[in-house]
């Protein structure tokens, strides 16, 4: 029988692997924005494993919104990588590092 | 009209202080002069018509916090009247003087502009002075009180070239700290017990505060002794008594004008308008007024010693001031207040006149000031010689003994030595003593300047620091001081000539007289009677009790009434202490109560039994009593200048060479005089070496090595070293922004699983 | 099938009127295309000032949308600040506008947007809205950030924030997912009933501190502070003058309402997660702040001490410190709008300059700009009577209250501290030789300035009625 604890389990590794992904990535920013997505799937299988525990249809109904949102991130993402490279010539992680300290 | 005197000044001083670039230098001058004639003017107007009666005008709300409420108002008396006058009348002859004294001043370079910066001080020193002396409490008169120190302070090092104008202007400024230290005690102390610093809830209260007791340095006090020793300590600071007194003599090192308007006439009498002010309080604290009147005596002793043999003209009148301010104390101290005021009041004429015909002596010699130096100046400046010579007239004490006729300082010095003789043999001998060596040194400084043969030329070469100028080829003769300095010596000896004698009656005359001119109730028994009836039955029917009461003991001059109604005075008093502080500020600008029993004891013995028999009223008050003095008494300080007169005659004209082979003969007393005690060597050593030595140390191993050390090692150690971490950690690279969001987030939920009281 | 009734839609009018207002404005950019800019700014500040003024006059307070939206007066207050601090941004852009031919009609219509989020955000009684409100300003905040699409820093800026702020919102949304999942509720009534019922678990624990990681993202507090420094000095410098004003104050109200409202019973739980983050604010604020020699991310370092000195009145938990913090907030914005008018000043012929050592000598070539930047730098730094000085007065106050000793005298060391890159600047402004002198000041900017320095001077005797509107604005929240 698979248990709420086995969904939270899961939703939680596929964050750690997102947040891991942002910063141990040093390659493409590509990746990063992958990482992002795991990161709120994994977000997602918590709330609709809660909702469907609970019975409760509002997590599921987050679930949308988050979903959406997402896709308008990514979009947004997507766009700003765009410009930066055409600045930059590059989307190495390493290389966006003009501002510091 | 008295807001038009207090604000006429300041007027001027910020017109002539901040806009004479604008106006021109000259417009700065005339109008801050005119501004003070016109308040002098205003001044004397309101000295001779005023009535008496104490009023209050309110100007504005001033300090509203908690029960702490002062108004800055003015508080108009006979005491304000008189200070009124003094002030703006000496002041503005100041100015005209200074229109001449300061025309030309090798202080200051060709096109410096200096004057306007003078006149804007003296006008702002004479508000400040107005502030003080119509102060309705004690938080403003502690702000007039500031301000006169602030001036004092600019004025002093107004050559501020002059390295030692500089140190006095410190040292006067550091020992009137001192002072105002305790001054500022002494307004906590009475905040403290009664709750207010009005004038009139304070006098209300001082009868219930001589019944309190305080604690104040680990042990207990009498809260009126212990207030009125407090204030007092602030009065001995602006006043130069004994221990605090090092700064006015070094204060000299002003522009003569500002000795003699602030150094002389005015801000000096601040202490003595203070402890008058004060009375209400004073009458019920006998041990301050004892501790008054021997410092008082003391001090007038001890300056006197010292003017014997000063060589600088204007430090011998600096010491004749800080001597003459003595007597005010013992005045003061013993209980007459107007007599207090009287003497105070002709001192600023002589010697304001005084120091203003020095300054036209040192105008005339080209600014030399040591007195070896002149001599048979009588002929070169001969309306100069006049003026000084009514000076010393008057400050001597001359007159015809036993009538009311002589120059100013002989009927107010008198009268204080008669009332030093009821109140307290110990000042009565110092002050004889003094008034002998006053005439001495005023005589000693009369024959040295005027008379005997110029020294003048012998001692061209060494520096009257001119030679250096070129212009001594015209400047070595002395010359008449022109007419503006001249004028204001001419009005000033009319004052030392006819003060006294105008005034004597209300000043020192009838004790009825007295009462009358300063507003206070009709006679002293009524008024005792009246403080009684007040504190015995409450406030409710004080008013018309004190009225009937002294209506029927006015016309009964008997003894047996005064003690009666002493006993009540004791009852009284008892009663006061039940009713906790409810009384009712006694009526007039002073409160003179009558002697006790005991003092009354005390003082009968003194007096001449025959006179006091005869006499209109019973001795029972300080004023009668004072009149009924034995004769030899009263002709004691006349002998006293008589034979200074004639020592200084003996020695200076007469014999020349005996001062020199007395002071051979004697010399550690000499010396002893000639520094004046010793007292700035004793100050050096006790104080300001430990204090240097302190804060040397505190400096170099205090502050350098631990604070500053530690500072440092933190500032430019530490912090950078974390500013460096926090920049690295700012790598710019996304990884680690990232990288240092999750550890905050680890870092988080580690605490707060562990420690955070996750249930 | 049953009519579902329209929600009442009073109590969101401010933010439905500028959302549909944004939307007609991108209709009148899309038509008329790039000469349209000045128009739209135009329309976009009054569209602002139209909703503050509706705001300010007649607040439609209530609840709405199932109680996840509500209107009351503390949520009018901040919104006034927001929508004020957004409008200024806007009008300080003018110049920089026109002097960089930098006229792209989508700013002042995305600045709008994200005053929509804020308006938001600061009304959100559930989590679902405040995600939404949260998103919703971020999304147009990342497109701001690198809004100067031809320059690397602006992109970098933009790419940096983007990334940051995707992780961040991951953290909230899975906080507020574990929220959800251990107090079976979204909306913050309802979290706080179930805290008060059952206590606060460690599931519950959990959640709270991703959710208050998240947020502390938006105001910039350490240690999720990274992006602001960078993206302070890479987007252009009327947008950091925008990001530093008005979203610090809606998100600290935001932060304000989900503690207060939503976690009030776990007090004792996030209030050390605010001490935490409190203390490493002000401290990290304090040190950066040093070593910096740009201006613009001396300002960043400046604004994340002042958050952390906000956080501080948090820490206290009560209503009084609620009260500092609005009030600190408050004049945090005027402060920092002002500072912001003189750096936007900062231009010479061939373009902005942001280096701190630039403005040598400014005191003799531009004296009126100098003490008005000194006045604010001396406010900032908290010295009595500036206004600045009764802000910090008030958390630090509200913070000794309730015995928080360490937190108070740890606020007052880093004030210190943090007085030292305020002063150098002074120093540099009054004592060094002066370098060229500027272009003059456009008039937007002087009146933004002016207005600033007004405040900050006289608030000592006019700051009653704000301290006043701040106490109601608190006690609504409680």
């Amino acid at each position: 029988m698979v248990g709420l604890e086995h969904y939270l389990t899961v939703a939680a590794a596929l964050f750690v692997i997102g947040i891991f992904g942002i910063f141990l990535n040093r390659k493409n920013v590509i990746v990063i924005l992958m990482s992002i997505e795991l990161m709120l799937l994994a977000v997602n299988i918590n709330l609709v494993a809660f909702s469907s525990y609970a019975g409760d249809l509002v997590g599921q109904v987050f679930t949308m919104f988050v979903l959406t949102v997402a896709a308008a991130e990514a979009a947004i993402g997507l766009a700003i990588l765009v410009v930066f490279f055409r600045n930059r010539g590059t989307i190495e992680v390493e290389d966006v590092n003009v501002m510091k300290g | 009209m008295e807001t038009i005197i207090l604000f006429a000044p300041l007027v001027g001083a910020i017109i002539c202080g901040f806009g004479w670039r604008l106006i021109g230098e000259k417009a700065g001058q005339v109008i801050t002069t005119a501004m003070i004639f016109l308040a002098a003017a205003l001044s004397w107007q309101i000295f001779l018509t005023f009535d008496g009666e104490t009023r209050s005008i309110p100007i504005l709300d001033w300090i509203v916090s908690g029960t702490l409420h002062s108004e800055w108002a003015i508080r108009l008396d006979r005491m304000t009247a008189i200070m009124l006058v003094v002030v703006n009348t000496v002041s503005a002859l100041v100015h005209l003087y200074s229109f001449g004294y300061m025309a030309h001043d090798e202080n200051w370079h060709e096109g410096e502009h200096y004057k306007a910066r003078f006149f804007a001080y003296l006008s702002f020193f004479t508000f400040a002075m107005l502030m003080l002396v119509t102060s309705d409490n004690l938080v403003q008169m502690f702000f007039g009180w500031e301000g006169v120190g602030v001036a004092s302070y600019l004025l002093i090092g107004f050559y501020y070239r002059k390295p030692s104008a500089n140190a006095a202007a410190i040292k006067a400024f550091v020992v009137n700290r001192v002072g105002d230290f305790g001054f500022a005690l002494g307004i906590f102390a009475l905040y403290f017990l009664t709750d207010s610093i009005k004038f009139d809830d304070v006098f209300a209260a001082a009868p219930a505060l001589a019944e309190t007791n305080l604690t104040f340095l680990w042990s207990e006090w009498n809260a009126a002794n212990l207030i009125g020793v407090l204030l007092f300590i602030g009065a001995m600071g602006k006043s130069a008594q004994l221990i605090l007194h090092t700064w006015l003599p070094d204060a000299m090192e002003g522009p003569t004008p500002v000795s003699a308007l602030i150094h002389a006439a005015t801000m000096v009498t601040a202490g003595v308008f203070l402890v008058c002010r004060m009375s209400p309080l004073y009458e019920y604290a006998p041990q301050a007024t004892a501790f008054i009147t021997v410092l008082g005596a003391t001090t007038a002793f001890f300056a006197a010693t010292v003017g014997l043999v000063q060589n600088d003209i204007k430090r011998v009148i600096a010491y004749s001031t800080c001597s003459q301010l003595g007597y005010m104390f013992v005045a003061a101290g013993v209980g007459v207040y107007s007599v207090a005021m009287f003497h105070l009041f002709t001192h600023a004429f002589f010697k304001a006149m005084l120091f203003l015909g020095a300054g036209s002596v040192i105008h005339a010699t080209h600014h030399e000031q040591d007195m070896r130096n002149y001599g048979g100046l009588r002929k070169k400046i001969p309306l100069t010689f006049w003026a000084m010579m009514i000076g010393t007239l008057a400050i001597t004490g001359v007159g015809i003994p036993l009538t009311h006729y002589g120059f100013a300082g002989f009927l107010s010095k008198d009268a204080v030595i008669e009332s030093a003789w009821v109140g307290s043999s110990y000042a009565f001998w110092l002050l004889v003593v003094a008034a002998c060596m006053t005439s001495f040194y005023s005589w000693r400084l009369m024959f040295m300047t005027f008379y005997g043969t110029s020294h003048a030329h012998g001692h061209d070469d060494h520096g009257h620091g001119h030679d250096a100028h070129g212009h001594d080829d015209h400047h070595h003769e002395p010359h008449e001081s022109p007419m503006v300095m001249l004028i204001p010596l001419g009005v000033l000896a009319l004052g030392a000539i006819f003060s006294g004698m105008l005034w004597y009656k209300v000043f020192f005359g009838e004790e009825a007289a007295v009462r009358n001119w300063f507003g206070m109730e009709a006679a002293a028994h009524g008024e005792a009677h009246g403080e009684t009836a007040a504190a015995d039955h409450g406030t409710e029917a004080a008013a018309t009790e004190t009225h009937d009461d002294s209506a029927a003991t006015e016309a009964a001059p008997a003894e047996g009434t005064a003690v009666a109604s002493e006993e009540h005075a004791a009852e009284g008093e008892a009663a006061a202490d039940a009713h906790g502080p409810a009384g009712v500020a006694p009526k007039g600008a002073l409160l003179m109560l009558p002697f006790t029993p005991e003092e009354q004891a005390v003082v009968d013995t003194r007096l001449d039994a025959e006179k006091a028999a005869k006499a209109e009223h019973a001795p029972t008050t300080m004023i009668n009593a004072a009149h009924v003095v034995p004769a030899w008494v009263k002709v004691s300080p006349f002998i006293a200048m008589l034979i200074g007169f004639g020592l200084a005659w003996l020695f200076y004209i007469k014999d020349p060479s005996l001062p020199r082979r007395l002071a051979t003969q004697q010399r550690p007393l000499y010396l002893f005089l000639l520094n004046k005690w010793y007292f700035d060597e004793l100050y050096d050593v006790v104080f300001v070496r430990p204090a240097k030595w302190l804060g040397n140390f505190l400096w170099k191993k205090g502050d350098g090595n631990v604070i500053d050390g530690s500072l440092n090692g933190v500032a430019m150690g530490i912090i950078p070293f974390f500013t460096r971490l926090a920049g690295r950690a700012q790598s710019g690279y996304l990884f680690h922004y990232a990288f240092a969001m999750v550890m905050g987030i680890v870092i988080l939920v580690t605490w707060m699983t562990l420690f955070g009281g996750a249930k | 099938m049953t009519s579902v009734p329209l929600p009442v839609l009073m109590p969101a009018l401010p933010e439905i009127l500028l959302a549909v207002g944004a939307m007609v404005l991108l209709m009148i950019g899309a038509f008329l295309g790039e000469k349209s800019t000045s128009t739209i700014t135009g329309l976009a500040i009054a569209l602002l000032v139209f909703v503050l003024g509706l705001l300010v006059v007649a607040p439609p307070y209530g609840t709405t949308f199932g109680g996840s939206f509500v209107l009351d007066s503390f949520a009018r207050f901040i919104k006034i600040l927001s929508v004020g601090g957004s409008a200024i941004a806007i009008a300080m852009s003018i110049g920089f506008a026109r002097a960089e031919k930098f006229d792209r009609f989508e700013l002042p219509i995305l600045m709008v947007l994200a005053t929509v989020g804020m308006g938001i955000i600061v009304s959100a009684r559930d989590m679902i809205a405040l995600y939404m409100g949260v998103e919703l300003m971020s999304l147009a905040l990342y497109v701001i950030a690198a809004f100067n699409r031809d320059n690397l820093r602006s992109t970098e800026a933009g790419l940096k924030y983007f990334v940051l702020g995707a992780l961040s919102s991951g953290m909230l949304l899975y906080g507020a997912s574990l929220i959800y999942g251990f107090t079976g509720h979204v909306g913050f009534a309802g979290i706080a009933a179930s805290i008060k019922a059952n206590g606060a678990g460690v599931g519950f624990v959990f959640g709270l501190v991703f959710v208050l990681a998240g947020l502390s993202f938006k105001i910039s507090a350490v240690p999720f502070h990274m992006w602001t420094p960078d993206v302070y000095e890479g987007a252009p410098t009327p947008i950091t003058a925008f990001f530093a004003a008005a979203p610090k104050v809606a998100a600290m109200g935001m932060f304000l309402r989900i503690v207060v409202d939503g976690f009030g019973p776990a007090t004792a739980q996030w209030q050390q997660v605010v001490v935490f983050i409190a203390i490493a604010s002000m401290t990290l604020g304090a040190f950066a702040g040093i070593g910096q020699k740009n201006i613009k991310r001396l300002m960043a370092y400046s604004s994340i001490a002042n958050m952390g000195f906000a956080l501080v009145g948090l820490a206290a938990g009560t209503a009084k410190g609620v009260e500092g913090v609005i009030l600190f907030m408050t004049i945090y914005l005027a402060m920092t709008l002002g500072a912001f008018a003189v750096i936007l000043s900062l231009r010479r012929k061939e373009g902005m300059v942001e280096d701190m050592s630039e403005l040598a000598g400014l005191s003799r070539t531009h004296p009126a700009v100098a003490w008005s930047l000194a006045i604010l730098l001396f406010s900032l730094i908290g010295i009595p009577p500036l206004a600045g000085f009764y802000g910090k007065f008030a958390v630090f106050g509200a913070a000794v209250e309730q015995k928080l000793w360490t937190l108070a005298i740890l606020g007052i060391i880093t004030s210190a501290i943090g007085a030292y890159y305020y002063l150098r600047l002074i120093k540099i402004m009054f004592f060094d030789q002066p370098v060229a002198a500027f272009e003059p000041m456009p008039m937007e900017q002087k009146v933004v300035l002016t207005g600033s320095v007004a405040f900050v001077l006289l608030f000592v005797v006019f700051g009653n009625p704000l301290i006043e509107a701040s106490a109601r604005a608190a006690k609504s929240l409680f």
